[in-house]
């Protein structure tokens, strides 16, 4: 796509001439060769300073202790190399192996039970039998707009019994429900980022769900298929990429639950320090001082993330070719 | 006695009609019962989706004790809605405007500046044949699939060393960055930026940057508000990164104070009624910008979509 | 990089997947990286750097001198008025944080390695040793503060005493005493203990006498209301033996109270699914379910939360270890809690800290203002409990119990106690091993402690800290 060969200029401010001159062409190519560096200096720049420096200085973290003398290490701290020392302590700790366990679990359960709902949602909307589906979709995207924290915030008031209607109303009909205990709160999790993301879910397939041509509905028509043989044998399969994508991306967003869990500490005693991977990470960092094991579950949590990344997205390119 | 559609959006196909025997009343009141029936689930979903909103609208009204006092889905007897909100807003020196502002500082002025920055190496990474091109690709794709929470803590580390942390650069810096961005601009830059107006628009004598300035970002545009629209969103949301960098609560973008003014709710009850109405402020907006700014999503969804 | 990825919930374009090419460039990248990574480690880890040693010298005359206190107090503001009114010279700003183990020691931490934070933070006693081990305390007595620590109370001078040199002001403490209603106990013909031999005998004929009331309650999730204990049958749980650090979890003192509690907890006398001051808790001690609790004398202002205790409840001295002749080294109380104000060694006006602090805690004025806007715990001077606690209280059946039990309680206080600088880890370690012993992971709390007890030192072995265990 080099379009130096080809440009035929006469002394313009860049400074570019003839192509019959050598030298003049290799100044062209100048001008261009520096081009595009000169674009992504500022993204690139602010790359290595955002990203890269991090991520190798997290890396280099991982691979030291600190050895102190004295009591308090008021004789001097030493920096050294610590091996996999750090990765094996992280490994080893059972809450930190519990934390990636439920985000796990989290994931499998509460991205399956959203991309379906959001699944048939969808359906629904684009059906023939929904009135109304530009109110209704409105509304079911609405949650995305607030922020994960506030949406925290404002669930976690309707967890509280005293302030919370929904949980006045289930115990009048006699349902006592506890949705902070210890057994209950992943799931009160689980139901704010439901109640978030679904309808943005739902707009992906809804989005992709209007590209499906017209001609594909008529020849099912033709054959005689009722809604449901239409949703199950030609919506649903032609959907298959934007489902699988949401998945994916939601699952590896799961692996990175924080901020959630994080604001419902300060009411649910039952959400420890090391509840969710990102949260051990912190608390490691920040409540025990211990930055060399911090970077090392950075580090792990980021290669998981990047790794499920890749995976996934190989699979889903080569299942559609 | 036809079925009701979904009205076609963008030249969108229509879904599929019911037309049986249109004649058939019994067919009539299946396809009645079935929207019922579909209406009626829907509904029901939508109250599920809009319960917290409400409640919030409701909750805003009222004072410490009717919260606790009254019935959570209908007003209290006495509403101090107006009262509440000039809490909000003067509480502690107008702590609470200051977060707007600083969220908007943040959110805005970052996503411009991030969306301008990403439009420029995504239409060099399109355009241009250089030596180092897939490394750079390489890395911009690493930067897309590592999340950004991995980061935070090491950047927190790093910036303190550079006497960055705790102050808006700490913040903001990060912000400017968009990995996603790069990627969606060269999509888009290869797909709406004809190699064709670029030679013109040299052949015309303009410069490099000219180009890019005069030429592609105007072709770049619709995709611009998708990337800057997203990048506004996960800045604003982005709790983790201002968590970790911040100390000073004067630097806080809004949903840190609010997180903040809701852990002091059990040593002063003021606070419940602080937080409730400070939720409604910081939500009213931003439910109706994602309302009027929804077709940018799904436009810029479809495209997408569509071009895999 | 912002959290544009997280939640990402379903972006439609696809990134291809990378090619096999750009793999290997990026892995080339990485491995050049790595060359880089010696010079970023070398960057250094926070809170290792070592704080000044030289003294900083006061603010130039005339300036105005503004300090930072972050603490979790209510109502700070309001002491530091006080002084403000009278110093004009040096005006603090009261910062409010959460409670320490709810995030605050999280903020400041962070800000201490960030290099900025406050000047002065609210740091618990537990805690002091692990601000030290970041090198985020400034040493007192360069400025002055032996002079003064004689006014405190002798055990919480020790306490801010480490490694011989003085890191932070007493803030407050909590001398322990035994909270109870005497109509509970009444009911079963008993006295407030003397000793815990006593104690268990009150808890078997309260709960024999109904089975749905309890003595007390175990709360597993909090144990440093059992180190209180072991503390006060003459435990040293953190030892400083020179440079090393010996831990010894399961002597003789701690064997007793582990004793006393396992057959508490064998025999059903304890609840153990209602924490002090929960929701629950507060309901079960306001209809008599809950008879007493051992706990710091500020849990007077907790207890008037009940509803409905107005006269019910007084105090008693805590129960002793009297009657065991082989715990030589017990005293008479322990303290459960207590902070300090403690000087951050980023603050850059020491003097005029340390001034304003001291006031803070021994001049009277400063300590009614705390008592009165703040509500802290036990007064820290040894000659002045504030002349608020000097009255009786209504709440406590008009009984002076400031002046008959706390105060004698705060004179026999262990001297020799020292935290380590992984408490708030050795706690935690602490509470799961007392979690598994309740649910059956193991069969007493000994058990559970001998189990902790490796865990602990490795930990501080974490911290690169020489140590060893006792036995």
């Amino acid at each position: 796509m080099s379009t130096a060969a080809g440009s035929r200029q006469l002394g313009d401010r860049a400074g570019r001439t003839t192509a019959a001159a050598p030298p003049a062409r290799r100044r062209a190519g100048g001008a261009q060769r520096r081009a595009p560096w000169l674009l992504m200096a500022p993204f690139l720049l602010l790359f290595l300073l955002t990203f890269i420096a991090p991520v190798l200085y997290a890396v280099g973290q991982s691979f030291t202790r600190v050895t102190r003398a004295g009591l308090f290490g008021q004789e001097g701290t030493t920096s050294g190399f610590a091996g996999l020392e750090n990765y094996s302590r992280a490994l080893s700790d059972g809450g930190f192996l519990a934390s990636v366990g439920r985000v796990l679990l989290f994931g499998v359960v509460q991205v399956t039970v959203m991309i379906v709902v959001a699944t048939v949602l969808a359906l629904l909307l684009e059906s023939a039998s929904a009135k109304w589906p530009g109110f209704f979709r409105t509304a079911y995207f609405l949650p995305y707009g607030i922020p994960g924290v506030i949406a925290t915030i404002l669930w976690s008031f309707l967890y509280v019994p005293g302030i919370s209607p929904v949980l006045g109303l289930l115990g009048a009909v006699g349902v006592d429900l506890d949705p902070l205990a210890p057994s209950t709160v992943l799931w009160s999790i689980a139901n704010i980022v439901t109640w978030a993301y679904t309808g943005y879910n739902m707009l992906i397939i809804v989005a992709q769900l209007k590209s499906i041509p017209k001609e594909l509905y008529e020849a099912a028509r033709v054959d005689g298929a009722g809604p449901l043989r239409i949703a199950t044998s030609l919506q649903l399969p032609l959907v298959r990429p934007a489902l699988v994508l949401a998945t994916v991306f939601s699952i590896i967003g799961t692996l990175q639950l924080f901020a959630e869990p994080q604001v419902l500490q300060s009411v649910a005693p039952a959400v420890s320090n090391d509840y969710t991977p990102n949260l051990a990470a912190y608390n490691s960092a920040f409540n025990y001082n211990d930055y060399g094991v911090a970077s090392a579950q950075a580090v792990l949590i980021a290669l998981a993330a990047f790794v499920l990344s890749a995976v996934f997205l190989g699979l889903t390119n080569r299942g559609r070719r | 006695m036809s079925a009701t559609t979904t009205a076609p959006q963008q030249g969108a196909p229509q879904a599929p009609r019911q037309d049986r025997a249109p004649s058939s009343s019994e067919g009539a009141r299946r396809r009645r019962g079935t929207t019922v029936l579909v209406t009626a689930v829907l509904a029901v979903v939508t109250a599920y989706f809009l319960l917290p909103v409400y409640w919030v609208v409701v909750a805003a009204t009222k004072s410490t004790q009717d919260l606790f006092g009254t019935n959570g889905f209908w007003f209290s007897s006495s509403p101090q809605l107006l009262s509440n909100l000039s809490a909000v807003f003067t509480y502690d020196g107008g702590i609470f405007v200051r977060w707007l502002l600083n969220s908007l500082l943040y959110a805005g002025l970052g996503a411009v500046l991030a969306t301008y920055f990403a439009a420029a190496a995504g239409y060099a990474l399109a355009k241009y044949e250089f030596r180092g091109r897939g490394l750079v690709q390489a890395l911009v794709l690493g930067g897309v699939l590592v999340p950004g929470t991995a980061t935070a803590l090491p950047l927190f580390l790093l910036f303190s060393q550079m006497g960055l942390a705790n102050t808006y650069w700490g913040v903001l810096v990060p912000s400017l960055v968009s990995p996603f961005g790069v990627f969606l601009c060269q999509v888009y830059a290869r797909a709406t930026v004809p190699d064709s107006m670029v030679e013109a628009a040299r052949l015309d004598g303009a410069g490099e940057l000219r180009i890019f300035h005069v030429f592609a970002l105007r072709a770049l545009a619709p995709a611009l508000v998708t990337v800057l629209l997203f990048q506004v969103v996960g800045i604003w949301n982005n709790y983790f990164l201002p968590l970790v960098m911040l100390a000073d609560q004067q630097l806080y973008p809004v949903t840190l104070g609010l997180t903040a003014w809701r852990s002091q709710v059990d040593r002063l009850p003021e606070f419940y009624q602080l937080t409730t109405a400070g939720v409604l402020v910081s939500v009213i907006p931003l439910a109706v910008a994602m309302l009027v700014l929804q077709r940018f999503w799904r436009g810029g969804l479809t495209e997408g979509a569509v071009k895999d | 990089m912002p959290d544009t990825w997280t939640p990402a919930r379903g972006r439609p374009a696809t990134p291809p997947p990378p090619s096999r090419r750009q793999l290997l460039r990026a892995a080339g990248a990485g491995l050049a990286g790595l060359g880089a990574l010696g010079a970023t480690a070398a960057c250094g880890t926070p809170g290792t750097a070592p704080a000044t040693t030289r003294p900083l010298p006061a603010a130039p005359a005339g300036e105005v001198v503004r300090l930072q206190y972050w603490a979790w107090l209510k109502d700070l503001q309001q002491v530091c008025d006080v002084w403000n009114a009278k110093n004009p010279g040096v005006q603090v700003e009261a910062v409010w944080i959460p409670g320490g183990n709810s995030g605050g020691y999280q903020k400041i931490f962070s800000a201490l390695a960030a290099g900025s934070g406050p000047d002065i933070a609210q740091i618990e006693v537990r805690t002091l040793p692990s601000y030290l081990l970041q090198n985020g305390l400034a040493d007192l007595g360069q400025y002055g503060f032996e002079d003064v620590i004689g006014s405190y109370d002798a055990g919480l001078a020790s306490q801010v005493r480490l490694d011989g040199k003085l890191w932070g002001v007493p803030q407050d403490s909590g001398p322990i005493g035994f909270f109870y209603r005497p109509e509970s106990l009444d009911a079963v013909g008993a006295q407030p203990p003397a000793t815990w031999e006593e104690w268990l005998e009150v808890a078997r004929a309260v709960h024999a006498n109904d089975p749905g009331h309890w003595i007390d309650s175990f709360n597993a999730g909090d144990p440093t209301t059992f180190i209180s204990i072991a503390t006060q049958a003459g435990a040293t749980w953190f030892r400083p033996e020179g440079e090393e650090w010996v831990i010894d979890m399961t002597d003789d003192a701690t064997t007793a109270v582990a004793r006393l509690f396992d057959t508490a907890l064998d025999e059903g006398l304890l609840n153990t699914a209602l924490p002090p001051f929960s929701v629950g808790w507060f309901a079960a001690a306001g209809n008599g379910a809950i008879a007493s609790l051992v706990s710091g004398s500020w849990a007077d202002a907790l207890i008037e939360g009940t509803t409905g205790g107005e006269g019910q409840w007084r105090v008693a001295p805590v129960p002793t270890w009297a009657s065991d002749p082989a715990l030589s080294s017990a005293v008479g109380s322990s303290y459960l809690g207590g902070s300090t104000a403690a000087i951050t060694s980023t603050c850059p006006y020491p003097r005029e800290a340390l001034a304003f602090a001291t006031w803070m805690t021994t001049d009277p004025e400063g300590i009614d203002a705390m008592i009165r806007y703040s509500g802290i715990g036990w007064s820290p001077a040894s000659d002045y409990i504030g002349a608020a606690r000097q009255e009786p209280s209504a709440f406590f059946s008009d009984q002076p119990y400031n002046t008959e039990v706390f105060q004698p309680a705060a004179q026999q206080q262990r001297t020799d106690w020292t935290w380590s600088p992984v408490t708030l880890q050795a706690i935690n370690i602490v509470a799961d091993a007392f979690r598994a012993r309740l649910t059956g992971g193991y069969r007493t709390c000994l058990d559970a402690l001998a189990a902790a007890q490796p865990q602990v030192v490795a930990a501080h072995r974490d911290k690169g800290l020489a140590v060893r265990a006792a036995s």
